[in-house]
């Protein structure tokens, strides 16, 4: 059994990390999906220069650690004399890095859309915009769920690099409570147990709309 | 209405369309027969630019089709097309199928193009089906359904490319059917198909091309009793005697 008085004692410092792992993931997977449909659409669009750029954004940053995208924020950005906190760069290299894996499930959805239907859209006067708002989109994000699921799980528990840089996370409370009470594998079983009260759910709900979406039409 | 001027197409290496000249008028209805792989759906596809031409003219309303200048948008309004796999939206009612493009391109009120759309559906006779997808409905059906999306926005012309290819034997006659009584009311009409039956009794020109070419062009009396050709005669041959 786990030490609880590491839990009870600490809950509050706990809590006040958990909160912002819940606000950074919240801010990070809005971003990331933003950025990532753009990076999709510039991907298959048939403006060539677009379609480099998002290809050069996708490459560049799916294949780097995580870490290193931080690291730009943390330590390159402040040699431009803007310094930003901990929390601050970790979340915006979470966003960025996921939104190139989001990019790529995005795509990908909407490659799985058959031809014919952006055709018969086209064909019957609607532009390639429209086209891909009400006809193909709709359809590629039955598609993209699963994928896209994976990826919010992901990227909250890579949430956790915001401990790395002072970020007040919950990883970030966590080595703080390890190393004062040294009681360093029970403290961090508890901060696994918060991550899963996030993760569990979130996992459920994306099982549910799966099902959901797999009987409309 | 429609007119290619020494039109070529080239995929890559592959010569698809070699020197067609084509012209069709207002209110005909034009069957293109030949071999698969003789450029006919291609064809087609070049109308309303879902193909690009290489080289040539192409006018549809006296428009370049392949003008930088012309919007496209506007001149594929005015062009239903019919697609092999009747390309339904999947993801909407047939209802909404119909009435998508008329509300976002036409501007019409829902009620409208609900209107509109009701009144098409009764005319391919499946108006009870409305309030269904897609998938609950039988390929007859669902091909029916394409041509009333098509005639809801009102076109001055309608293509069709193989629309009975993918359909069972016995719901091919309800889709020839409407196609039918469409060419009665005089649309303009350019048939792909394998029909010869439909060629026969509906066409008022039969287009025969092999390999990228046309080979020949008459009328369906003319075309499946004498038709001139060699090509055309061991075509006919084929497909009729079997």
């Amino acid at each position: 059994m786990p030490d609880f008085s590491i839990l009870t004692e600490n809950f509050d410092i706990y809590l006040h990390g958990f909160r912002n792992t819940i606000l950074a993931s919240v801010i990070a997977l809005l971003g990331s999906f933003a950025i990532g449909t753009v990076i999709a659409v510039f991907r298959i669009t048939p403006i060539r220069p677009l379609r480099w750029a998002g290809a050069m954004y996708v490459e560049f940053i799916r294949n780097i650690p995580l870490l290193l995208v931080v690291f730009v924020f943390f330590y390159g950005l402040p040699s431009l004399g803007i310094t930003l906190s901990g929390f601050v760069c970790g979340t915006l290299g979470l966003m960025i890095y996921t939104a190139s894996f989001i990019a790529e499930a995005i795509r990908a959805g909407i490659m799985s859309v058959p031809k014919g239907q952006l055709e018969a859209a086209q064909a019957s006067g609607l532009t390639y915009v429209q086209a891909m708002r009400y006809v193909v989109l709709p359809q590629a994000i039955k598609i993209v769920i699963p994928p896209l699921s994976n990826q919010s799980l992901n990227l909250i528990k890579n949430s956790s690099i915001l401990g790395v840089f002072a970020g007040l996370d919950l990883m970030y409370f966590g080595d703080q409570i390890a190393s004062r009470t040294y009681v360093t594998f029970d403290t961090y079983i508890f901060v696994a147990l918060f991550y899963l009260v996030l993760t569990l759910p979130l996992s459920y709900m994306a099982r549910q709309l799966e099902r959901k979406l797999a009987k409309s039409g | 209405m429609i007119e290619f001027r020494q039109v070529e197409k080239h995929y890559g290496s592959f010569h698809v369309l070699k020197e067609i000249n084509l012209q069709i008028e207002q209110g005909e209805v034009v069957v293109v027969v030949g071999p698969s792989g003789s450029g006919k759906s291609t064809l087609l596809r070049c109308i309303n630019r879902l193909e690009a031409i290489s080289s040539g003219e192409l006018t549809v309303n006296n428009s370049k089709v392949n003008d930088k200048k012309t919007d496209i948008n506007k001149l594929r309004r005015d062009i239903g097309m019919v697609f092999q796999h009747f390309n339904l939206y999947p993801h909407k009612k047939v209802i909404d199928n119909i009435t998508l493009a008329p509300i976002k391109v036409l501007g019409m009120t829902r009620q409208e193009a609900e209107k509109t759309a009701m009144y098409f559906l009764e005319k391919v006779g499946i108006a009870e089906k409305a309030g269904q997808y897609p998938s609950q409905l039988s390929g007859g059906q669902q091909q029916r359904v394409a041509i009333a999306r098509g005639l809801a926005m009102k076109p001055k012309v309608m293509l069709f490319d193989e629309p009975t290819s993918a359909l069972d034997p016995e719901m091919v006659g309800e889709v020839l059917d409407v196609m039918k009584a469409l060419a009665r009311e005089g649309m303009t009409m350019v048939v792909v198909t394998h029909e010869m039956g439909f060629a026969r009794e509906v066409a008022d020109r039969v287009v025969f091309m092999d390999q990228g070419q046309i080979i020949e062009e008459a009328s369906p009396g003319e075309f499946f009793s004498n038709p001139r050709e060699e090509r055309a005669k061991l075509f006919l041959n084929r497909v009729l005697n079997h």
